[in-house]
């Protein structure tokens, strides 16, 4: 590929940006400086970031790219919405790019660590879930803030730090060396005796309870969001693992066990799928959310209304958990199906770095990382379309809010750690 | 590696899950959005009516039939005729949505300048007007001084007038009765006891109500003998005829002796007419109706109703000769029939009837203008000839002499149409005037009046003509 064809794809970038610069300076008025030095922020770091990766040789020159695209999208949004979201949006952006790098670097500096650590990941993740519920803040049925310093602090959202920790575990229980039952001798991986079923029933039993536990925590502050995308990421993990076809469907059916008890006793719960099967039988209620979102799906058409054309100031959370609907209304659904379509290029960019990884730990965690990010923007964009029942978590990127902009950086700062590790091996080989 | 496997499975299930949005987001955009968006709970509906001083709607010279005023609670809609124009522009409430020109013509009552007008004539923010931009105001055919005639000449009853300007399609006139007033205040204190009334005031019988033509479809059957070589057929009228058992009679049980085409046609002859319909067969009847679009539903700017034809391609002689004479299972509005005359008035081309003549935007750029637009023609001039001078003689010495006006030649055609309730049939007059350069074509319909067309109907449709004429 030569250098000039290898930078086309900042090209649309730097045009989205400056369309969306230009479209939000008209609809705007005064809000013209903001938007040009948000855009042009955006463009400036992918420029470096992109350069930075290709020519260092930091693996996957895509994933940063998709990213910079997401993140565009969203900083315009948010921007549009409300100029203060947008330019607390910008600097998330360029403190989630230093995560990126630092997670990068961190990774390839204790990879060879980083697989013998499960009891520490599950340590600390104990450590944040007590800490949300001593400590924590109830905001729209959840109880999962934690607010640091006074008032007007950063609040962060510890679950979304743990999402990182729980694919780590999941990735080192399910590649760590058989161990002797009952001992916790360190055995050469090379020539233990390999019991035919004895490991991996291990494993699989170790990582249901570790799951267990988090999704115990996560019900206990009714982030079920999150639960959900935490059971479906551990399902795909014991799939691809070797669980038995019964296990799986023991699991399956725990799950809808614990979706029933919920739907009894949870009001919480109850409220999302009555308003999920028949949004408008309390439309000013229990409907609202979801009712306004819909309303904004249908005004935007296939084409949109244009960006700072739409209302989007009636959909309740517009700037974090309904971003989908607002972009879908101001650059209709063929606009959403691009930004669906990014999701899923990033998810495939991800689990390819998985199959073409030659370190067992290494392929989990890309796995585990790139399927839980895609999962997670299929559930909250089937959520606010009602494709699905709404659950209220991020769309990874593009929904305002600090937390999940740098863990979901430092997810991916992971995974392109990862691909540069296959590009050293292929190099030694 | 096994586990390769099971990543690129979950890789296509991932895509699965993906492309599943695309599917839902379409399926949802082509069939639910559009009745969804219209919900009353979605406030961008609402936006957008507040935002915009909603057009006016003017008659034909310019006089005011419906406005928006500003108030404190928001804009109100002000129809100073109260219940004459119900039918006609329809109503716009928050509560009750909106129908007829209200609806049909939103888009264009909330249009604002376009960007060329802004630069043109820079923006133009009324003061007066609660600094809302102002909507496009709609200027239409209808005639004011026409619709008072009409509904004073009905003096109540209930049924439709219609007149069309023939050359054009315009629609100078569209009364319906009974009706009800479309301010919202009055809308709503009205509103259970309006849906439950039995006499129907929310059907606008003019574009909506569906009768049995009755003798008035015998142009359209006169129309077929001539085209189809039965111009000379004729019959010994001795009052009544028994075909196929059953009895087909004159009104009035007169009978007329040989008559032919011309005579059965001036004294609407059901002895003539309905064994002219067994001698035209079901085809030929069949497509008479559509050519003079008696069945069809027509194109209009606001909603009107399927006329119906509810025969298979077999019919036995009885319905050939019900047909014939315009009753069976054979239905139509008023608007349909006077379309009918119009297009003999306009030597058989039938133009495409228009109620809104231009959008006028605020500061008088028009954008849109009705262009009269013609159907096609529905027979030979020759034989809408024909036709002109069989209704001429019908007004002159036959069933239709009370529309007679001193000076004027003046074409018509009678029709009294049983239906479910005996005695108390419907009344119809169909006509034009002058004969020989047609000005305006009208059709006069009361529902159940249990009096003759020639009776209740050609004394209004003489009017209207009258008014037409002499301004």
């Amino acid at each position: 590929m030569s250098e000039a064809k290898s930078m086309k794809p900042l090209f649309y970038i730097i045009l989205l940006n400056a369309v969306g610069a230009a479209l939000i300076s008209i609809s705007g008025g005064s809000r013209s400086a903001e938007a040009l030095v948000l855009t042009g922020a955006i463009c400036v770091v992918s420029i470096i970031c992109y350069t930075v990766v290709r020519f260092a040789g930091f693996g996957d020159p895509y994933l940063f790219l998709i990213i910079s695209m997401l993140g565009s999208v969203g900083g315009i949004m948010q921007l549009r919405i409300r100029t203060a979201y947008g330019v607390r949006q910008l600097k998330w952006f360029l403190l989630g790019t230093a995560c990126y790098f630092l997670a990068m670097l961190v990774f390839l500096a204790m990879r060879r660590l980083l697989p013998k650590l499960a009891p520490l990941y599950v340590g600390l993740s104990v450590a944040l879930y007590a800490a949300t519920l001593i400590f924590g803040r109830t905001s729209h049925g959840s109880r999962n803030w934690i607010i640091l310093g006074g008032e007007n602090g950063l609040s962060i959202q510890p679950s979304e730090l743990i999402r990182i920790f729980f694919v780590l575990t999941l990735a080192a229980i399910f590649t760590s060396p058989p161990a002797k039952k009952g001992k916790k001798k360190k055995t050469d991986a090379e020539k233990a005796p390999r019991p035919r079923l004895g490991p991996n029933a291990v494993r699989l039993l170790s990582a249901s309870a570790v799951t267990a536990v988090n999704l115990g925590f996560l019900l206990l502050q009714r982030e079920w969001g999150i639960a959900l995308l935490f059971f479906a990421t551990y399902f795909f993990f014991i799939y691809v693992y070797g669980a038995s076809r019964g296990y799986l469907l023991l699991n399956a059916a725990a799950a809808v066990g614990v979706g029933a008890l919920g739907l009894k006793y949870m009001g919480h719960i109850q409220t999302r799928v009555e308003a999920w099967l028949d949004p408008f039988a309390d439309a000013s209620g229990k409907g609202y959310q979801i009712t306004q979102s819909l309303f904004a799906i249908g005004e935007g058409g296939f084409g949109g209304r244009g960006i700072g054309e739409g209302s989007v100031y009636f959909i309740p959370e517009v700037h974090s958990d309904f971003i989908f609907s607002a972009i879908c209304e101001e650059m209709g659904i063929l606009g959403g199906f691009a930004i669906v379509m990014l999701y899923f290029v990033l998810t495939y960019r991800g689990l390819k770095i998985a199959l073409a990884c030659t370190n067992r730990f290494n392929k989990a965690v890309a796995f585990g990382l790139s399927l839980m990010l895609g999962l997670q923007s299929f559930i909250i964009i089937g959520g606010v379309t009602k494709m699905i029942p709404l659950t209220g978590i991020t769309l990874p990127f593009i929904s305002y809010g600090g937390s999940s902009m740098l863990t979901t950086f430092a997810a991916y700062g992971i995974l392109q750690a990862i691909s540069a590790i296959k590009e050293e091996t292929t190099d030694e080989l | 590696m096994n586990s390769n496997k099971k990543i690129i499975a979950s890789l296509v299930f991932m895509c699965a899950l993906f492309f599943s949005i695309f599917i839902y987001l379409t399926y949802f955009q082509l069939f639910k959005a559009d009745d969804l968006v219209s919900s009353n709970y979605n406030r961008r509906l609402w936006e957008k009516e507040e935002s915009v001083l909603r057009g006016s709607i003017l008659d034909r010279s310019g006089l005011v039939l419906a406005e928006s005023e500003v108030g404190d609670g928001g804009q109100k809609r002000v129809y100073p005729y109260g219940s004459l124009y119900a039918h006609v522009i329809g109503y716009n409430t928050r509560s009750y949505g909106k129908t007829n020109l209200e609806l049909s013509f939103n888009d264009y009552l909330l249009k604002t300048e376009s960007l060329t007008e802004i630069i043109q004539y820079g923006i133009d923010m009324d003061e007066e007007n609660g600094g809302l931009k102002r909507g496009c105001d709609l200027v239409t055919t209808i005639d004011h001084d026409l619709m008072r005639v009409a509904a004073s000449a009905m003096n109540g009853r209930n049924g439709a007038v219609v007149a069309i300007v023939p050359s054009t399609g315009e629609v100078v006139c569209l009364y319906s009765n009974p009706s009800f007033d479309p301010n919202e205040d009055e809308l709503v204190e009205s509103w259970a006891d309006l849906s439950e009334d039995e006499s129907s005031p929310f059907l606008p019988r003019a574009t909506k109500g569906l009768y049995a033509p009755g003798s008035t479809f015998k142009i359209a059957v006169a129309a077929a003998a001539l085209e189809n070589g039965l111009g000379d057929f004729s019959v010994d009228d001795e009052g009544s005829v028994k075909i196929d058992g059953r009895a087909f009679r004159n009104a009035g049980g007169s009978e007329y002796g040989e008559i032919g085409l011309r005579e059965g046609f001036k004294y609407s002859s059901n002895v003539f007419f309905s064994q002219l319909g067994v001698e035209l067969g079901a085809d030929t009847l069949k497509k008479a109706a559509e050519d003079f679009m008696v069945t069809k539903k027509i194109p209009f700017d606001i909603e009107t109703s399927s006329p119906a034809w509810s025969y298979g391609a077999d019919m036995s002689k009885t319905e050939l000769a019900a047909v014939g004479i315009g009753q069976g299972k054979l239905l139509t509005t008023p608007l349909n029939m006077a379309v009918v005359a119009a297009a003999v008035a306009n030597n058989g081309i039938m133009m495409k009837p228009y109620l809104v003549q231009s959008v006028v935007s605020p500061n008088g750029v028009s954008v849109y203008d009705a262009e009269p637009e013609a159907f096609g023609r529905v027979a030979p001039a020759v034989v809408t000839d024909a036709l002109s001078d069989y209704m001429l003689a019908c007004v002159e010495s036959g069933t239709g002499a009370n529309a007679r006006i001193r000076g004027v030649d003046v074409a018509g055609k009678t029709g009294t149409a049983q239906n479910e309730r005996e005695g108390r049939d419907h009344a119809w007059f169909v006509g034009f005037a002058p004969k020989e350069d047609p000005q305006i074509a009208v059709a006069v319909f009361q529902e159940y009046s249990g009096s003759s067309g020639g009776a209740a109907c050609a004394p209004i449709a003489r009017k209207i003509m009258q008014q037409w004429l002499e301004g």
